[in-house]
C-alpha cells in the first residue's frame, strides 16, 4: 500500500469518524467546533482527489463561513435564553433509524464498488475548447463560459437567501451583539494586519482564479472573512435598513451576468456568450463583492451596515 | 485498491450517519449539522464517481459540486435565519415541542 492510499485511509476514517461525533455527540457547541473540524477534513479530501479550486472552497465556504454562520447563530440562540450546550435527547426513532440508515450506508457502499472511473465525456470537450476562452482554469471556465447560466441561477439563489433571511427578521433589532472591546492593542493589531492581507489575498485569489485554482467563491468567501472581523470588531456596524449602495452591492453579481448576457443577444450572438476574458473579470468581481456583502449581512443578521464613526 | 474507491465508501458512509442524525437529532442545529454531513458526502460521491480527464476529474462536475457547496452555504444561512426567530418567537430549539431546557 502506498503512502497516498495511506493518507486516503486516514482522511476517510477521519471524515467517518469526525461525522459520527457531529452527528451523535453530547455537547452541541464542541460538535459545531468539530463540524468545522469535518468541513477541513474534506478540504484535504478535495486536494488528494486533484480538485484545488474545490479544496480552497471548501476551506473557505464549508468549513470557514458555514462555521462563522453556525457559531453566531447559537450565540444568538444562547443570549435568547436557549440552553447552553444541550445535550441530546434519546429519540425513540434511535435504533431503527439507525438499522436503516446501516442498511442504507451498504445499499450505496456496495454500489459504490462497482463504480467503474470512465473518461468524462463533458470534461474533455471544455478541455478541448477551454484554449478558445483564453482562460486556463477549466473550472472558471465551465463557471463563467460554457455553463454561466448555471452560475447566474446560483448568484440568484444566494440573492434569495439574503431576502428570506430578511424576511424573517422580524423588527430590525441591530446592535444586540456583544462587542470586543477595541481598545486593547491586539485588536487594533489584528485590524490593521489581517484586513488588508484578506484584501490582498481575496484578490489574488480573484484575478488567479483565471487560470490557476481559485475564483469570485473562494475570493468573495475570504472578503467575507474580512467583513466577519470588521463586525465582530464593532468596526462595521449593523444597520436598521439597507442603504442604496448595500442594495448595489447585492445585485450586484447577478446584474452584471445579466446585462453582459443579455447584451450579447443585440450583437447576434447567443444568450451568455461573453464577449472576451474581460467580461470575465467584471462578473466575477461583482461576484465576489456580492458574495461578500450577502454573507456578512446574513452573518450580522441585519439589513445594512455603517462604518463607526470614531 | 486506488484511492477513488476509499473516499467512495467513506462517502457512503458519512451519507448514512448524515441521514440518520438528520432524522434521530433533537436540536435544530444537530440537524442542520447532520444535513451539512450529508451534503459533503454527496459532494464527495459526484466527484469520485464522475468521469476523469487527463488533468484530473471532470472540470464540469467540479463546477458542479462548487456551486452546490456556495447553495449549501446560502441555505444554510436562511435556515440559521428560520431557526433563531423561531427561538425567539416560541423559545423552542427543536420542532419536538418540549420546552428547551428539560
Amino acid at each position: 500500500m502506498s503512502v497516498g492510499v495511506l493518507v486516503d485511509v486516514m482522511l476517510a476514517l477521519a471524515l467517518v469518524g469526525l461525522s459520527l461525533r457531529v452527528v451523535t455527540g453530547r455537547a452541541l457547541f464542541r460538535d459545531m467546533v468539530l463540524f468545522i473540524l469535518f468541513g477541513l477534513v474534506i478540504s484535504l479530501s478535495w486536494s488528494r482527489l486533484g480538485a484545488p479550486d474545490l479544496a480552497l472552497a471548501e476551506a473557505a465556504i464549508g468549513a470557514g463561513l458555514t462555521g462563522a454562520l453556525m457559531l453566531m447563530a447559537y450565540r444568538r440562540l444562547v443570549e435568547g435564553g436557549a440552553e447552553d450546550s444541550p445535550g441530546r435527547r434519546r429519540s425513540f426513532l434511535a435504533l431503527p433509524v439507525g438499522v436503516l440508515s446501516g442498511a442504507l450506508v451498504a445499499v450505496i457502499g456496495f454500489a459504490a464498488l462497482g463504480v467503474e472511473r470512465v473518461p468524462g465525456a463533458a470534461g474533455t470537450l471544455v478541455l478541448e475548447e477551454l484554449p478558445g476562452t483564453g482562460l486556463g482554469n477549466a473550472v472558471t471556465g465551465v463557471l463563467l463560459v460554457f455553463r454561466g447560466l448555471d452560475t447566474m441561477l446560483e448568484m440568484t439563489v444566494l440573492l434569495v437567501a439574503l431576502l428570506g433571511a430578511w424576511a424573517v427578521l422580524g423588527e430590525a433589532r441591530p446592535g444586540r451583539l456583544h462587542q470586543v472591546d477595541r481598545d486593547t492593542p491586539l485588536v487594533a493589531a489584528l485590524l490593521t494586519s489581517v484586513s488588508p492581507l484578506t484584501l490582498l489575498i481575496a484578490v489574488h485569489l480573484l484575478l488567479a482564479g483565471t487560470d490557476s485554482p481559485g475564483g469570485a467563491f473562494q475570493a468573495g468567501a475570504v472578503l467575507t472573512g474580512c467583513g466577519v472581523l470588521l463586525v465582530l470588531t464593532g468596526t462595521l456596524r449593523p444597520a436598521v435598513a439597507a442603504g442604496l449602495v448595500t442594495k448595489l452591492l447585492v445585485i450586484a453579481g447577478l446584474t452584471a451576468f445579466v446585462l453582459i448576457g443579455a447584451g450579447a443577444l443585440a450583437f447576434g450572438r447567443p444568450t451568455m456568450a461573453l464577449p472576451g476574458t474581460w467580461a470575465v473579470y467584471l462578473i466575477e468581481t461583482a461576484m465576489m463583492l456580492s458574495i461578500a456583502v450577502t454573507m456578512t449581512l446574513l452573518f450580522a443578521r441585519s439589513r445594512g451596515l455603517y462604518p463607526e464613526r470614531r | 485498491m486506488s484511492s477513488t474507491i476509499v473516499y467512495l465508501l467513506a462517502a457512503s458512509a458519512v451519507f448514512g450517519i448524515g441521514a440518520y442524525g438528520l432524522i434521530v437529532a433533537d436540536h435544530l442545529m444537530r440537524k442542520l449539522l447532520a444535513l451539512n454531513v450529508m451534503g459533503s458526502a454527496v459532494f464527495v460521491f459526484i466527484l469520485t464517481v464522475a468521469g476523469v480527464t487527463p488533468e484530473g476529474p471532470d472540470p464540469v462536475a467540479q463546477a458542479l459540486v462548487l456551486t452546490g457547496i456556495v447553495i449549501a452555504v446560502a441555505a444554510t444561512a436562511f435556515a440559521l435565519a428560520l431557526m433563531v426567530r423561531m427561538h425567539e418567537e416560541t423559545g423552542l430549539t427543536s420542532l419536538t415541542g418540549d420546552d428547551d431546557d428539560d
